[in-house]
């Protein structure tokens, strides 16, 4: 069969190729996806369920595709920035200082706990160990959750050694005063040891309370508190354009409004975002020298 | 018309196709996100939930096989992963046992004993137990053989979280080993060095470490769990006998499997207590007071209701209902569950999987009988029978359970302007579809029960009830021309907020309990009617600010927790010694769940010393010292009125 062509077809072909010329574009903003490297946490369940929703938000307030992804860990997250497949990183703090130093990624965002942005770690024990201060650990077991982690290991690994209990660094954690130092895996894995008796103490995020279930919480203190941390943080990888990182920007500030906040329970947890610099992880930067993750 | 030559068509087949790839290839086109290389959270390997769960159905009387058999099923698909010999024969020890079980079922061609049915648990669950014990080894002899760093890292960690299935059980029959075998997981982890950043911080891997960490729990498992058989007793669980540890006379705490929630819904539903609408110092109602803490109170029920934290307000939240209680092996469906297996009562299980939707309390002074069976006709009765027979509770005390009445007799329906007080709509605040659904629901269908409307059995001027039972058919009987399918008529006042429907929950919405009797007794409305008699339900059944406004609950609680303790003096001037006992245990218990809800954690140090005062109080009454007491629960009394601004 023939194909008929009238120039009332063609009125229609030029309309058509009108709109996927210019009309369609303008509407849907650049093409290029933004790819964002999402770290994982102590429950990344809630991460992979909830950060779809939040990542459409940001496609839409963005105009741009966004493709996320879950790294396998924080140094995963920082060779994707440095070789271009992460336009953007979730990450902690020390992890960001290393990928700082090693691909000037740079900090644009900073999470809000209550309104703060920093958090601690405490060195938890069994409220019925009898141990009441740091020094009764000495000999003692602890389980810390990584050794790349900061509230997970770098700080509270700075509690003994600022105290001039335990000698600091990575080579030698035990540091002189521990009889064994564990790293659990998981912040939860080193709070339900501890809950479990399997050793003296845990390291760990002041959240970590809440990842044992209510009933056990009590059975567990703080008996220290560790330096002031800068909160986990959005990172934007060295080259990108700086047109589109502020875009990010401002579409990560509006989850804090009210009316966006439910992107947020999901997307780490957190109670919002804030813009902050480099300057912010210099007590970061300091640590990471003084304990040998970072050349002095 | 004018016709276009080669070339114009030429032009007008690229400019479709520029069309369309332009859609096709648009910024919201390409692949979806991806989920790669996930460090696994600490939550259920499948395996080590499809055992807990296999575990909970099967001590559970009776026993819901399909849920055993799709958990089984799961852990096959899980051993392909590691032997396709080992999932091959799993499967088919697991046909030979299905085959038996569907036999020796109700209509099967074997009859069944008491005896049959108890070997059938025991073989199912030593399979389970010896299945799980042989994938952990499996995954741990994977560890030994791999070279890869990541492939050490997936087998460690997948063995660990199978372990897990045994976390509710094998710390209580073999403490000592349980230490030492999670010691070693704790080693085996430490071993596993990290990447670190680029290089920085990086620590190298340990597999002849991380080996021999782990041999103690191949050791273990091999002994004491690949070649496991149940034993004699009534509870299965992976009992290690053969472990010179372990513990005969263990006692295993209950706890609930994967996938159940107990959790109170948020919002919660706003309760209307009548006293307190009516403007009643509720400082002035004992009994009443007594009632609500005996609502929320575990104290009165028997085990394992009272570890697990089970009471009324669990199921009927603020005395209505909890549409997200489930339990599996008990529930069938959300909201609802068989308070009459082995589980909770042994001694008043029936025999049958019967589950039932929890009912809503809301007005219950005007819906007797009670039951979903309308089988008890007062509520005194029937909530004595809740606390012995449904949930193991010792004889409650007789003001116990006329506190309870007392506190349930003021729950009021939710306020409805759009009906008068007899039951007819204020018609000035309705439509004309309402008005039409009106008619409808009092219109007489001769094919219904003998000529009935809606309104027969929903009788507007009574609150929407009869106080009766129907056989309407929504229920299976024993048998063909068996009279047990009558279920009690329920009220229509604030049933938009109780779904689902029906006696069991079957029907999730009004509309689809419409859409049912209009199949089932072939009334033949339209669509336009079946829409205006729902209409005219939901306009009944509704009402005004249903739930309350805020998700954070723990100003109210503490509120609540002031009511409960208002008791204290009524219940001290009756000599109601183990009242008091159970009135200050529940709100010890009370404050330390509801306690994390504060907002600002600066205050718990507040909060803390509110439930060691009672927990102290608590103490100080069991050893007879009353002004102890008195003096502990005035300094509770104190600090909150100091701090009530602060906690909020």
């Amino acid at each position: 069969m023939e194909y008929r062509l009238t120039a009332e077809n063609l009125r229609t072909v030029v309309v058509l190729v009108l709109f996927a010329l210019f009309v369609k574009p303008a509407l849907a903003g650049p093409t290029i996806p933004l790819n964002v490297a999402l770290v994982p946490v102590s429950n990344p369940e809630k991460l992979i369920d909830g950060v779809r929703p939040a990542m459409r938000f940001l496609e839409k307030e963005m105009g741009q595709k966004i493709r996320h992804f879950i790294t396998l860990n924080y140094s995963a997250a920082v060779e994707a920035m440095a070789s271009g497949k992460a336009d953007i990183s979730f990450m902690p703090p020390l992890p960001y200082v290393l990928a700082h130093h090693r691909t000037g990624a740079e900090v644009i965002l900073g999470e809000l706990y209550k309104g703060k942005s920093y958090y601690y770690a405490n060195i938890f024990v069994r409220k019925d160990s009898g141990i009441k201060k740091l020094e009764d650990l000495k000999g003692k077991t602890i389980a810390y959750v990584d050794p790349i982690s900061s509230s997970g290991f770098m700080y509270p690994h700075d509690i003994f050694v600022r105290k001039g209990l335990a000698r600091g660094g990575l080579k030698d954690p035990e540091g002189g005063f521990f009889r064994r130092i564990y790293f659990a895996g998981g912040d939860e894995q080193a709070m339900r040891s501890v809950f479990g008796q399997f050793v003296d103490a845990a390291g760990v995020s002041e959240f970590s309370l809440n990842l044992l279930p209510q009933k056990d919480r009590d059975a567990l203190i703080a008996i220290a508190v560790s330096m002031r941390i800068p909160s986990h943080n959005v990172v934007a990888r060295k080259d990108l354009d700086l047109k589109v990182r502020a875009r990010f920007i401002a579409a990560m500030l509006k989850l804090n409004q009210p009316p966006n906040r439910k992107y947020l329970r999901h997307l780490y947890g957190t109670d919002g975002y804030v813009k902050v610099g480099n300057a912010s992880y210099r007590s970061v930067v300091d640590l990471a020298r003084k304990y040998g993750f970072l050349r002095k | 018309m004018k016709i276009l030559g080669f070339h114009q068509r030429k032009i007008f087949g690229a400019c479709v196709m520029a069309f369309v790839l332009s859609l096709s290839a648009g910024p919201f086109s390409g692949p979806g996100p991806v989920y790669a290389h996930i460090v696994p959270p600490e939550n259920f390997h499948p395996v080590a939930e499809s055992y807990r769960r296999v575990t909970f159905v099967l001590n559970v009387n009776p026993v819901r096989w399909s849920l055993v058999w799709r958990d089984m099923d799961r852990i096959a698909e899980s051993i392909i992963m590691v032997s396709a010999y080992a999932a091959n024969k799993f499967r088919t020890d697991l046909a030979a046992l299905r085959r038996n079980v569907r036999q020796e079922t109700k209509g099967g061609s074997v009859p069944s004993s008491p005896e049959k049915r108890e070997k059938r648990r025991r073989a199912v669950f030593s399979i389970a137990t010896r299945t799980v014990a042989s994938l952990i080894i499996s995954h741990l002899q994977k560890v030994g053989s791999s070279e890869s760093q990541n492939s050490v890292k997936v087998h460690l960690s997948v063995g660990r979280k199978i372990f897990r299935a045994f976390a509710d059980t094998l710390p209580y029959l073999d403490p000592k080993e349980w230490k030492r075998m999670q010691i070693a997981w704790l080693e085996a982890f430490s071993n596993i060095g990290t990447p670190g950043v680029m290089g920085v911080g990086a620590r190298p891997m340990n597999v002849q470490q991380i080996r021999a960490r782990t041999a103690p729990i191949t050791a273990y498992l091999s002994k004491f769990l690949v070649r496991f058989q149940a034993g004699p007793a009534r509870r299965l669980a992976p009992r290690p006998i053969g472990s010179p540890t372990y513990v005969k006379m263990a006692k295993i705490p209950w706890s609930l499997p994967p996938g159940s929630n107990i959790n109170k819904q948020l919002p919660r539903p706003r309760q209307l207590l009548g006293m307190a609408e009516r403007g009643a110092n509720e400082g002035d109602t004992g009994l009443i007071a007594l009632g609500d803490m005996a609502f929320d109170s575990s104290e009165i029920f028997g085990e394992p209701a009272r570890s697990l934290g089970i009471n009324c307000n669990v199921c009927h939240n603020k005395g209505v209902t909890n549409p997200g209680f489930f339990i599996l092996g008990l529930s069938r469906l959300k909201g609802g569950m068989d308070v009459s297996t082995n589980f909770f009562a042994p001694h008043a299980n029936n025999g049958i999987f019967d589950h039932f939707d929890i009912p809503d309390n809301r007005g219950i002074r005007f819906t007797a009988p009670y039951g979903r069976n309308g089988r008890t006709a007062s509520l005194r009765e029937f909530v004595r029978n809740v606390i012995v027979l449904e949930f193991n509770g010792p004889e409650p005390d007789p003001m116990l359970v006329d506190g309870i009445v007392a506190y349930m007799n003021e729950f009021e329906f939710v306020p409805n302007p759009l009906l008068n007080s007899d039951g007819t709509l204020s018609p000035k605040k309705v439509g004309a579809i309402v008005r039409r659904g009106e008619k409808i629901f009092k219109r007489k269908f001769p094919q219904m029960m003998g000529g009935m409307s809606c309104a027969s059995c929903h009788i507007p001027s009574d609150h929407f009830l009869d106080r009766k039972r129907h056989n309407i058919g929504s229920a299976k009987g024993f048998a063909s021309g068996s009279f047990d399918g009558a279920y009690d008529t329920p009220t229509l006042l604030s049933a938009k907020f109780s779904a689902p429907y029906f006696h069991d929950g079957q029907l999730p919405t009004l509309r689809a309990v419409n859409d049912w009797f209009n199949r089932r007794f072939k009334l033949g409305l339209s669509k336009r009617e079946m829409s205006d008699l729902t209409a005219y339900v939901e306009a009944i059944a509704g009402g005004v600010e249903p739930y309350e406004t805020t998700l954070n609950t723990l100003e109210a609680e503490l509120e609540e927790f002031k009511f409960f303790l208002s008791t204290y003096e009524f219940l001290k001037e009756k000599g109601k010694k183990e009242l008091i006992a159970i009135t200050l245990k529940t709100v010890a218990t009370e404050l330390q769940a509801h306690k994390w809800d504060l907002q600002n954690p600066k205050h718990m140090p507040i909060l803390n010393k509110m439930e060691l005062l009672i927990r102290e109080a608590v103490e100080l009454h069991r050893n007879g010292k009353t002004k102890e007491v008195d003096a502990k629960i005035a300094i509770y009394r104190g600090l909150y009125r100091k701090n009530v601004e602060v906690l909020r």
